[in-house]
């Protein structure tokens, strides 16, 4: 997105759309809407506590705990995170490692997985029980705590940090390692002062994306952390255990600090100072042979990573189809018969999925029409769009409770209030999405359109609306999903008549149904991977993450 | 115009997908604090005998629970609470969320009147009883040829041998671990219980959210030693074959587990209606034959692998000050526990 300065406005132009009354009216719908649904619930919950609540967090030894907790976790999550992505995104750029495709398929697969997959899939593999621990080591493992944690994020995220720094080193000019090389350097070097030094911004960049993921990651903390304090099941646990609203505020306001910080770092800083544009791409310079230490190096990393994804896939099927984990390995269905009483909660998923896509969908592809206008004050749209992706699910969730708990405004107990809150946080995907669309659009063709005495409206109907029908279903898509498998949002949403299957996997979970959580989770990941293929052929491309929930 | 019907069509999908939810008239929205098994099949005869349709929000911890009501007191969104101890239920009706209600099915069932406020404002339903839940599997591997004897009272839990090995639902969002807590008070005095357990967490691998989540993990083996309602532990070694060894040692504690009305609900009728239900055979069959819970009616056969309910020994329980200190008793225990 390029921020260009309000000084250049034309004014011209900005008259003509003043006088068009269908812009007017979309801009101020769409301010209007942001500002309802982004920032009124971010500012309740902000101004719910007093400022002598606030003066008291330090004195709260749990949360000063919980705080430490969660900064430390995001810190060493972060850091292996990034350095498996980097080195994953590493081996699937170099065209002469073995089964780069392969290895960039199946690390994309936790990004499409609900939240809580990969903690609960351990603790079937890796648990006291576990398949691997137990029946195949013969070792008592306990995997709760700040080490299981640790494992489930980076296998988690890393995929993230790879993409992000995937589109870093495919951006990377080979011809500006020739040059090394031809200067004398040896593979080492090569590595190290041009690939890497050129992806440095890339790589902090997909550091701070995956720190804001990891703050926020409340489906892998609330299962496997145990008994280890963190902000973001802190508040969820001071709502559901004490009904603390002001206490659920608290904790989510000093959860946000750290991220809307790592959010502005990413957004204005560190994406600026991306070098690889400098050189431009294309070249079309064959890259030479990797160095073969490094080749098999990465190569045994990336099978190594493989296989940490296959188990989150395999145990949870396997735990679904087996009759008493680690103790009767026989094959049963079981728990697929009691998955089946939960069918409805999977159809209000889908409901409230696809409420939500039309959502995103519609507000980020009028947005960004709105934002691609020279207007006044397009900036401050273009950053409430955006905003959403500094803000932890579980900031979200309760910040619509205390925004639309009672009247005028009155959404608890319907699902608008989930598909809303879903909807406005996916925001910023759907709305990039349409912003890269809009791009490509020839701005003389709407001129000409323009010209002709075409009305702005007229103009978004007869041009963009086929021209960015992709962008709606790419946001649609991307909307769809990431609400089927939230947990974060929906933990603090739900109703008798409207509870979603993660929900209700969550219970089941902790109330030991293990196999038929299980069950359940296998079925919600055949809806999502239906959708993703739809989209993939709809699309062709898989669109940039940003933090789970 | 193609794109228009598109867009149309999309419209009506997203409206007819909202219009399917809308209320009906003859249904009611049902808290619960038991697990869904039970609770769906209990729900399920409900509608049948009554033609009522139920819509129920179950989360085995009656805490949290407790915790929805309150924070929805200005526009209730549910009928019924039911599950979890009375302990759960008496603020609430002194908070003046609850609608007074004399069942004359609970009279007519000869309840013994001790399961029933009477005010009206909470029914018991069924009972049961804290116990020592034992992992036998790791038990015989790790504690037989260490000679441990087998816990039989709760001092027993402080063995140095069980650190790293004990779990308990969290006193914080469920009934259980808040009776026993208070249950210690009881039995030792406020300094000396504080102190027992500041000990018991130096044993403890974790104090989990729900009530069921003990069980689960101890019969998984992340623990060895445990404290749940003994009606959890039964279960899951009869139904679930589980390696489970259930004890309930002196001065245990115990639950009336009770059902509410909330005052303001959407269908106060059909609430009583349930209320009335589940004073018939039927539920508290269902209750002692998935649940293991004892039944308050005397003519339903006690659980299969249970003590009779009079035979245990309990701890002189004060209800009124077990109610009284609740939120006190959790602010300190978040205070020096912390977990």
């Amino acid at each position: 997105m390029v921020f260009e300065p309000v000084a250049v406005i034309r004014w011209g132009e900005v008259r003509r759309h003043a006088g068009d009354p269908g812009v007017a009216l979309a801009f101020a719908g769409a301010a209007v809407m942001l500002g309802l649904f982004v920032l009124y619930p971010a500012f309740r919950v902000l101004v719910y506590p007093a400022l002598q609540d606030y003066l008291e967090i330090p004195r709260s030894l749990r949360w000063m705990q919980a705080a430490r907790n969660s900064l430390v976790m995001m810190v060493i999550s972060t850091l292996t995170a990034t350095l498996a992505g980097l080195i994953f995104a590493f081996a699937v750029t170099r065209p002469d490692v073995p089964g780069r495709r392969f290895f960039r398929s199946i690390a994309v697969l936790p990004i499409f997985a609900p939240p809580f997959m990969v903690a609960f899939a351990y603790i079937l593999m890796f648990g006291r029980q576990g398949l691997i621990t137990k029946t195949v080591l013969g070792l008592d493992a306990n995997i709760f705590g700040w080490h299981g944690l640790w494992l489930v994020q980076t296998v988690a995220f890393f995929p993230l940090a790879m993409l992000i720094i995937v589109g870093v080193l495919e951006g990377i000019n080979p011809s500006m390692e020739h040059a090394a090389r031809n200067l004398g350097a040896d593979e080492w070097a090569v590595v190290r002062t041009v690939s890497l030094a050129l992806a440095r911004p890339g790589i902090a960049g997909a550091a701070l994306v995956v720190a804001i993921s990891v703050l926020a990651d409340f489906g892998n903390a609330v299962v496997i952390a145990g008994g280890f304090p963190l902000l973001a099941t802190e508040a969820w646990f001071r709502m559901e255990g004490l009904a603390d609203l002001k206490g659920a505020a608290l904790v989510v306001a000093m959860l946000i600090v750290p991220t809307v910080c790592l959010f502005l770092l990413e957004r204005y800083w560190v994406s600026r100072r991306v070098y690889t544009t400098v050189t431009g791409r294309g070249s079309r310079v064959e890259r030479p042979p990797t160095h073969p230490v490094l080749k098999w190096g990465t190569f045994l990393f990336c099978c190594l990573m493989s296989v940490m994804i296959g188990l989150v896939y395999f145990g949870v099927v396997a735990g679904s189809l087996t009759a008493v984990w680690g103790r009767d390995w026989t094959v049963s269905l079981a728990h697929w018969r009691l998955a089946m009483d939960r069918i409805p909660t999977l159809l209000a998923s889908v409901k409230i999925g696809a409420m939500a896509g039309v959502i995103t969908g519609v507000v980020g592809v009028a947005v960004a029409f709105l934002t691609s206008r020279r207007l006044p004050l397009r900036q401050v749209l273009d950053f409430l769009a955006v905003l959403p992706g500094a803000l932890p699910g579980v900031f979200v969730g309760v910040g619509f409770v205390l925004a639309f708990n009672r009247p005028p405004l009155e959404l608890v107990g319907t699902p608008w209030i989930l598909a809303l809150a879903l909807a406005f946080w996916h925001l910023p995907m759907g709305y990039q999405a349409a912003v890269a669309t809009l791009k490509q659009v020839e701005r003389s063709i709407e001129e000409a359109a323009t010209n002709l005495g075409a009305s702005g409206l007229r103009v978004l109907w007869d041009i963009y609306v086929p021209l960015l029908r992709r962008a709606f279903l790419g946001a649609f898509t991307v909307s769809f999903i990431r609400s089927v498998t939230n947990v974060s949002i929906v933990v603090f949403l739900v109703t008798p008549g409207n509870i979603v299957a993660t929900f209700a996997i969550l219970n089941m979970i902790g109330n030991g149904i293990w196999g038929g959580a299980a069950a359940l989770t296998t079925m919600l990941l055949l809806i999502t991977f239906a959708s993703v293929g739809v989209a993939q052929a709809v699309v062709g491309r898989t669109l940039r993450s940003m933090p789970m929930g | 115009m193609k794109r228009l019907i598109a867009m149309g069509l999309l419209l009506a999908l997203v409206l007819v997908g909202v219009g399917v939810s809308q209320a009906q008239t003859t249904r009611i929205v049902v808290y619960s604090a038991l697990p869904d098994l039970e609770t769906t099949m209990v729900n399920r005869e409900f509608t049948k005998r009554t033609g009522i349709s139920v819509e129920a929000l179950s989360v085995a911890a009656a805490g949290t629970i407790a915790a929805r009501i309150r924070a929805e007191k200005d526009k209730p969104r549910a009928d019924i609470f039911t599950g979890g101890s009375r302990d759960f239920h008496i603020p609430l009706a002194r908070e003046g969320l609850l609608l007074a209600y004399k069942s004359p099915a609970f009279a007519e069932a000869k309840v013994s009147p001790v399961y029933i406020d009477p005010d009206g404002f909470w029914h018991g339903w069924y009972l049961g009883a804290l116990a020592i839940i034992i992992n036998t599997d790791r038990w015989d591997r790790e504690m037989v040829p260490r000679r441990v004897p087998k816990p039989a009272t709760w001092d027993d839990f402080l063995r140095p041998e069980f650190r790293g090995h004990f779990i308990m639902p969290s006193p914080i969002t469920t009934g259980g671990g808040y009776i026993f807590t208070a249950a210690q008070i009881f039995r030792l005095g406020e300094d000396r219980a504080w102190a027992y357990l500041r000990a018991l967490n130096a044993n403890a691998s974790q104090f989990t959210p729900t009530a069921p989540g003990t069980i689960t993990l101890l019969a998984r083996g992340e623990g060895i030693v445990g404290m749940q309602w003994a009606h959890e532990g039964i279960g899951a070694r009869l139904a679930g074959m589980q390696p489970l060894e259930t004890i309930v040692p002196p001065d245990t504690g115990f639950e009336v587990g009770a059902v509410s009305i909330i005052k303001g609900g959407p269908n106060p009728e059909g609430a009583k209606a349930y209320v009335d239900f589940l004073a018939s055979r039927t539920p508290q069959d269902i209750n002692a034959k998935f649940g293991y819970r004892y039944p308050v009616r005397a003519d339903v056969p006690v659980p299969m692998g249970a003590t009779r309910f009079e035979d245990l020994k309990f701890v002189k329980y004060d209800l009124a000050w077990a109610i009284d200190n609740m939120t006190r008793v959790r602010e300190r225990w978040t205070r020096e526990i912390g977990r």
